[in-house]
């Protein structure tokens, strides 16, 4: 382990790039960022003490909030679909039809699942922006194809679980497989299945700041703006007003997975 | 009849409600958004898909895929260590399990749990805008970009699982006189072990899809190529780049699969 600690430290070292600067003009940068950030020495008023602005971020603020439920909302739905698939225990596994049709069902929708999650929200947003006009809807489809596979995963970790017993009695009674899903898996699985979804949202949240400063959506996007036009105050505003968001939806998050208990 | 099979059920909350709440969220959502879009756009479509049939597969290219995929693994490892450097000495004070006395271990866990709240809130790549403007753009931006974030969540989670373990091996090893630190060694290290272990590799799973992108800010990597074959209208080389980080992606999660099994039996 350290051997390959250390040679990834030659390959990183090795990168081109500026030299890393000393200590002394580090602290001076971050003095003079943390002096630009809060205004000082400016003449104009600063973003966050302007009305105008403090509305227009809070609008920004719910756009990034609707595009990651959206987001969100989509991978359920995607993961919903492909879950009974990708989870071995109505597939392959004992209570499966042994059929090789679903057999290839199973390994498409895994594949499916680790092609759409090792893409990071970054890079499908890339490539989201070459077929959907930058946007909001743009931002959520690109959050949601990650998404969709990370949720993928969990459910499908998650369905395998479940106790086999309860279900292994409903097959005893004839239950088909749609049977099994419905009464058996789903009940047992779901509040779980809840719970991970509003964790991924949180997840979500965070990470739509990013996606929107390419699909150019949301705080995002107003955060790319204000950087390149060297509007510092500004860029503290959305600085803070991601912090802010971020931490009021891990609130309502566990709000609401206290529901789903 | 042992406790264990007679789990008591915390009283059920609001499933209803939960569900309204949800759906109507999801609803608003889709309402908010101009879904209309969908339906403009698409002129790159065909040539994007198009593109997946004949990709990019020339000894030139691969090796450049290889060298990519190389910048992207050793940008992953290296945050991760110093990640781990971070969160190990955090995750003692989060969990507060050295300390003696209840007072000084709430209060060092109270402290340690609120200061990781802000860099863990912050997205890994706003973080690296926020690192370029301090640090310029050095390969170390990239790592501490990813380090801090990742410091911070593996210090609360780590934190979190020492204190998790069962308690009756502790209180065992207690009997006998063990310090705190003792007990960390002999005790909540090897209890906690196995999730651990796991964790960290789902981190390191993270960190490879994170240094994927640090492009983001300019710096080298699968994300760099993938953003040069979108310029230069190059589509046929973004597939083999994907599947590059398909496939490091993949080795990890297998890693992580092979030690739990391990762990298990």
């Amino acid at each position: 382990v350290l051997l390959l600690v250390g040679a990834a430290w030659a390959v990183v070292l090795t990168q081109p790039g500026a030299p890393v600067p000393a200590v002394g003009t580090v602290a001076e940068r971050v003095a003079r960022l943390a002096g630009d950030l809060a205004g000082a020495g400016r003449e104009q008023q600063p973003a966050y003490a302007d009305p105008v602005r403090l509305l227009s971020v809070a609008r920004l603020a719910l756009e990034t909030v609707a595009m990651s439920v959206l987001a969100i909302g989509l991978a359920a739905l995607g993961a919903l679909a492909s879950v009974p698939l990708a989870a071995r225990v109505l597939t392959v596994g004992e209570l499966g039809p042994g059929r090789w049709r679903t057999a290839i069902a199973f390994h498409v929708a895994r594949a499916a699942h680790v092609v759409t999650r090792s893409v990071p929200e970054v890079v499908w947003a890339l490539l989201v922006v070459l077929l959907v006009p930058p946007g909001v809807l743009a931002g959520a489809l690109a959050l949601a194809l990650h998404e969709v596979g990370v949720l993928g995963r969990l459910g499908a970790d998650l369905v395998d679980d479940v106790d086999r017993a309860p279900l292994r009695a409903l097959r005893a009674t004839g239950a088909g497989r749609f049977a099994l899903l419905g009464y058996g898996v789903l009940p047992a699985a779901l509040p779980q299945l809840v719970t991970v979804l509003l964790y991924r949202w949180e997840v979500t949240v965070r990470a739509s700041v990013v996606v929107g400063f390419l699909t150019a959506a949301g705080l995002g996007y107003q955060l790319r703006l204000d950087l390149s036009f060297r509007r510092w105050t500004d860029v503290a505003l959305v600085l803070l007003t991601y912090l802010l968001l971020v931490w009021a939806v891990d609130a309502v998050s566990s709000g609401l997975r206290r529901l789903a208990r | 009849v042992p406790a264990v099979l007679t789990p008591t059920r915390p009283r059920p909350g609001n499933r209803t409600l939960l569900t309204a709440l949800l759906l109507a969220a999801f609803t608003a959502s889709v309402l908010a958004a101009p879904v209309g879009d969908l339906l403009r756009g698409g002129g790159a479509a065909g040539a994007l898909l198009g593109s997946l049939l004949r990709p990019d597969l020339t000894a030139g290219f691969l090796w450049t895929v290889a060298e990519a995929s190389a910048v992207t693994a050793a940008y992953a490892v290296a945050a991760m260590s110093v990640a781990l450097l971070l969160g190990v000495p955090g995750a003692l004070l989060v969990s507060g399990v050295l300390a003696r006395r209840p007072l000084v271990r709430m209060g060092t866990s109270a402290v340690a749990r609120a200061l990781i709240a802000v860099p863990r809130a912050v997205h890994e790549l706003v973080w690296a805008l926020l690192l370029l403007a301090v640090l310029g753009l050095t390969p170390l931006t990239g790592v501490l970009a990813i380090a801090i974030p990742y410091g911070a969540t593996i210090a609360r989670v780590l934190g979190d699982r020492l204190l998790d373990v069962p308690q009756a091996p502790l209180d065992a090893l207690r009997s006998t006189g063990a310090s705190p630190a003792q007990v960390l060694v002999y005790g909540r290290l090897p209890l906690a072990a196995r999730g651990v272990t796991s964790y960290l590799l789902y981190r390191l799973e993270c960190a490879v899809r994170a240094a994927a992108v640090l492009s983001f800010i300019g710096l080298g990597g699968i994300g760099l190529q993938v953003e040069i074959a979108l310029a230069d209208l190059r589509f046929e080389r973004v597939w083999p780049l994907l599947g590059a980080l398909v496939l490091l992606v993949l080795a990890v999660d297998t890693a992580s699969r092979a030690v739990s099994r391990r762990c298990a039996a």
